[in-house]
């Protein structure tokens, strides 16, 4: 009875393990509790291992029977990792789950730093062999950068957002341009001027740079703020109630932009990677391409 | 204090009515309801929906009454505060409510309905990285075109329609970007191959042949013949086999090709020696796969070598070589007697003499009589003349301060030498008259004319065992007359190896070679394998002063033997190719 009762309390547990598991967010990075991880640290070790154990004449380079092993090791790994790209698009649950892929793509891709590394027998030079090396080791490095934003800068975005969403920051931002368009009608022509210029910044269209470098630059809503404040604050008069007003609606669209620029700046952050990391991989795949078809054209 | 309350409308042809209104009191209410101060027909506002009220300082307090929210200046809220002399909008459904302060001082309330739409999508989107970066396909694109095009294209085209497909082409640099697909860089002797791939790699996806070696070194010569070399060979294990079953199908030529030992693109440099496996796969224990060799087994410097063999003249006086094991017993007969352990002393009559002479320090050294080769390799026969001579003097006769010398080398001469010396006493002709005015002797017309007896004893006597001759030359006599036995000094011992003094300078002469003790000329004064073993172990003896493997002294290919068809007569058993430059003269 009593192992009747151990089996019965086990598959409890395991149901109840299976529940959790369900109901909590459970990261790709230790999705199966590391599987991947621990399946990527064994292949980076076997490799070094064997890479130091064999004896290869003269040295190790990537020409010979061992060499070759690691690069088609290596070369497996990396057109099996590009594949996610195509993999993603499929959603699908099980032991071969997207999550499960993912975490698969992550990890292995670590280990492709040793045994892409390895296969070179640390023998570059200036050729498309090494191209290949160093374009694997961007992609991966651009991949862990990644990671790293992926798990660092979501909490800074909704940070920044303070309950608001993206539509309600751009209508925030039209709502005070409404007003300030209004409220500028009785300013003299060089105020209205510097009006004119903070409302006719358009700050989505800045270039990568620029989304990168983020909040709190000097544009022209902060230049039109200055213009009439510099010459006017201290000057506090209770009849010009238009540049009053003028005055708090600049300092609140400046405020506004720098909310909509900190959130392009995270958001640059975390989605620029992806525009090496593909591209690159892409690259990877030519160079893989011509370092093949090359080792064996001057065989 | 009051509202003003001021609505805009639109007529159907777009023309703007505008209301003015005041509601009196500090709350402005707003909703759907028609009781509310402000009455927006909007589904998405409540009955009733907000209050607005007047606080301290001017400032206005917007609250809900209702569960829903409303937004100020685009921002959702429940409640919030603001002053209207600074503009403020709160947003209910389409309506905005426009704050401000009118030159009375009053709130004034500027309501106005538009057609927004909320999914403003396309705003939104300039949110993401994407609008202000170039598509990833695009990129994609563009780097594999670059990519196949530079590393690719270009290289494979100009290496087929190429001119001269020969191989070892040693024209210009026909195929362009294939720089790029070097591995490395070549060793120094291949450097000026450098740009000129195809001089070696002639044919797409086809191994690099012996062909291609050989159209440069065409001088190079077969190891032994192609069935011998089949025959010697150890058997291969699975994992070799396995290997080179897949090296095989991949088109490589097999074991025995160029590339097997001499791998390229290791990086500039010499070109790495080969390494010790390749050649003891045959020479270990080689003796039980070809039973008529006469070499003996080796696989390892330290542990298995046979004993060194040197190339001497065994019998004196004659130029026969043979070859002896080098094992302290053999001795070699050059025809000179010569006690080296008499001539490196330091306290002996040799020492007094040379410490009196200014060439020589305070006793003979070894390279007092021994000069080096130019390359520094190896030495240069003994010359009497510059080496012994300022010592072992020849002189015979002065005349005023000139010295007379015997030649050397030449017996016949210098016996006439000895026979023409005047200067000799001899037995008078006549006996009772002297002879008058410059005739008399040591007068300028003086002539003896007595027998050379003495003369004939000078020559005995220099080709005696301690004369002249005979100090360092065993007398003989040769073709029935008396001379000295002819001389056969060796500068180079070895056939099948290569020993280089140069590499071995920081070593005194005496560590390997025992002439400070050697009494006799015929002492074989070469040092046995086990002194070579002091310092020389095999390959992969770490702990040794030198690992050395079988490259460092032994070549494969016999330089002085062509490259022979495989079906002609095999190379004699046994033959290994010295590496030596000074080729095989003996």
């Amino acid at each position: 009875m009593a192992s009747l009762f151990g089996r019965r309390d086990k598959d409890r547990a395991f149901a109840a393990a299976e529940r959790r598991r369900s109901a909590e967010h459970e990261s790709f990075l230790s999705h199966r509790s590391f599987r991947w991880a621990k399946a990527s640290a064994l292949l980076a070790l076997f490799a070094l291992a064997t890479y130091l154990l064999i004896d290869v004449e003269p040295r190790h380079n990537g020409g010979s029977w061992y060499g070759y092993t690691l690069g088609t090791a290596g070369l497996g790994l990396i057109v099996w990792l590009a594949w996610l790209g195509i993999r993603k698009r499929r959603p699908t649950p099980g032991s071969w789950s997207l999550k499960g892929w993912t975490s698969a793509h992550v990890w292995l891709g670590l280990s492709l730093v040793v045994i892409g590394t390895l296969h070179t027998g640390f023998q570059l030079g200036w050729n498309v062999h090494t191209l290949a090396w160093a374009l694997m080791m961007l992609v991966i490095a651009t991949g862990i950068y990644g990671i790293t934003v992926y798990a660092v800068l979501p909490a800074k975005l909704s940070e920044n957002r303070r309950e608001m969403t993206r539509e309600q920051m751009v209508e925030s931002l039209a709502t005070i341009d409404r007003q300030l368009e209004a409220a500028a009608q009785p300013l003299e022509r060089s105020d209205a001027d510097a009006v004119i210029a903070a409302l006719e910044q358009d700050v989505f269209t800045a270039g990568v740079l620029a989304r990168l470098r983020g909040a709190d630059r000097r544009d022209a809503t902060r230049r039109a703020l200055e213009s009439i404040s510099t010459e006017r604050a201290y000057n506090h008069d209770e009849t010009d109630a238009a540049q009053q007003k003028v005055r708090a609606l600049l300092g609140r669209r400046a405020s506004q932009i720098d909310q909509i620029r900190r959130q392009m700046r995270t958001k640059a952050m975390l989605e620029i990677w992806l525009y090496i990391h593909v591209p690159l991989t892409i690259a990877l795949l030519t160079a893989l391409t011509a370092h093949v078809i090359s080792v064996f054209y001057y065989w | 204090m009051t509202f003003l309350i001021r609505t805009v409308d639109h007529t159907a042809t777009g023309r703007e009515i505008v209301r003015d209104r005041e509601v009196a009191g500090d709350t402005l209410t707003i909703g759907r309801a028609t009781t509310n101060d402000v009455v927006l027909a909007d589904l998405a506002v409540e009955q009733h929906h907000a209050t607005v009220e007047l606080v301290e300082r001017g400032r206005v307090r917007a609250t809900s009454t209702s569960d829903h929210r409303f937004a100020h200046d685009g921002r959702s809220t429940a409640e919030t505060q603001f002053d209207p002399a600074g503009g403020g909008e709160l947003l209910f459904g389409t309506y905005a409510l426009a704050f401000s302060r009118d030159d009375e001082g009053r709130v004034l309330v500027t309501v106005t309905r538009s057609e927004r739409d909320f999914g403003n999508r396309d705003a939104v989107r300039g949110f993401d990285l994407a609008s202000a970066m170039p598509g990833k396909r695009v990129m994609a694109w563009a780097a594999l075109a670059a990519i196949l095009v530079a590393f690719l294209a270009v290289p494979v085209w100009s290496h087929l329609t190429r001119e001269d497909k020969r191989a070892g082409a040693d024209g210009p640099d026909q195929v362009a970007l294939d720089g790029s697909w070097s591995t490395g860089k070549l060793s120094e002797a291949h450097h000026a191959l450098e740009q000129n791939c195809e001089a070696c790699h002639v044919e797409p996806f086809v191994a690099v042949r012996d062909e291609a070696c050989l159209t440069c070194h065409e001088d190079i010569g077969d190891h032994a013949a192609a069935d011998r070399l089949l025959a010697g060979r150890e058997p291969m294990g699975t994992g070799e086999a396995l290997l080179w079953a897949v090296a095989d199908t991949f088109g490589k030529e097999g074991p025995a090709a160029c590339t097997t030992c001499h791998t390229e693109h290791e990086g500039a440099g010499r070109m790495q020696p080969t390494a010790q496996a390749f050649c003891s796969d045959c020479h270990n224990g080689m003796d039980t796969r070809l039973s008529d060799t006469r070499l003996g087994n080796a696989h390892d410097f330290g542990t298995d070598h046979p004993q060194l063999q040197a190339m001497i003249h065994q019998t004196a006086g004659s130029d026969e070589l043979t070859r002896v094991v080098i094992d302290g017993k053999a001795r070699e007969s050059s025809g000179l007697r010569f006690p080296h352990d008499k001539h490196l002393s330091r306290t002996n009559g040799v020492a007094r003499m040379a410490g009196n002479l200014s060439r020589y320090g305070e006793a003979l050294q070894c390279s007092d009589c021994h000069r080096p080769t130019d390359d520094r390799n190896g030495f240069l026969p003994v010359v009497m003349e510059e080496d012994c001579e300022s010592c072992h003097s020849l002189a015979y006769d002065k005349v005023g301060n000139t010295v007379r010398t015997l030649r050397h080398g030449d017996v016949a001469q210098m016996q006439a030498d000895l026979i023409a010396l005047d200067r000799a006493p001899r037995q008078p002709v006549v006996t009772a008259r002297r002879r008058p005015g410059e005739f008399q002797r040591g007068g300028r017309y003086f002539q003896d004319f007595g027998r050379p007896t003495q003369n004939y004893i000078g020559i005995s006597r220099a080709l005696g065992k301690d004369g002249v001759c005979g100090e360092c030359h065993v007398p003989a006599t040769v073709d029935g007359q008396r001379g000295v036995m002819p001389v056969f000094q060796r500068s180079s011992y070895f056939t099948k190896g290569r020993f280089d003094h140069e590499a071995h300078e920081q070593e005194t002469c005496t560590t390997c070679h025992a002439a400070d003790t050697s009494k006799s000329a015929q002492d074989l004064l070469l040092p046995s394998l086990a002194t070579c073993r002091d310092c020389h172990q095999g390959e992969s003896a770490t702990q040794a002063d030198v690992p050395s493997s079988c490259a460092m002294c032994h070549s494969y290919h016999p330089p002085d033997f062509r490259r022979k068809e495989d079906d002609l007569p095999a190379q004699p058993a046994g033959k290994v190719a010295r590496l030596s430059r000074k080729g095989t003269s003996e």
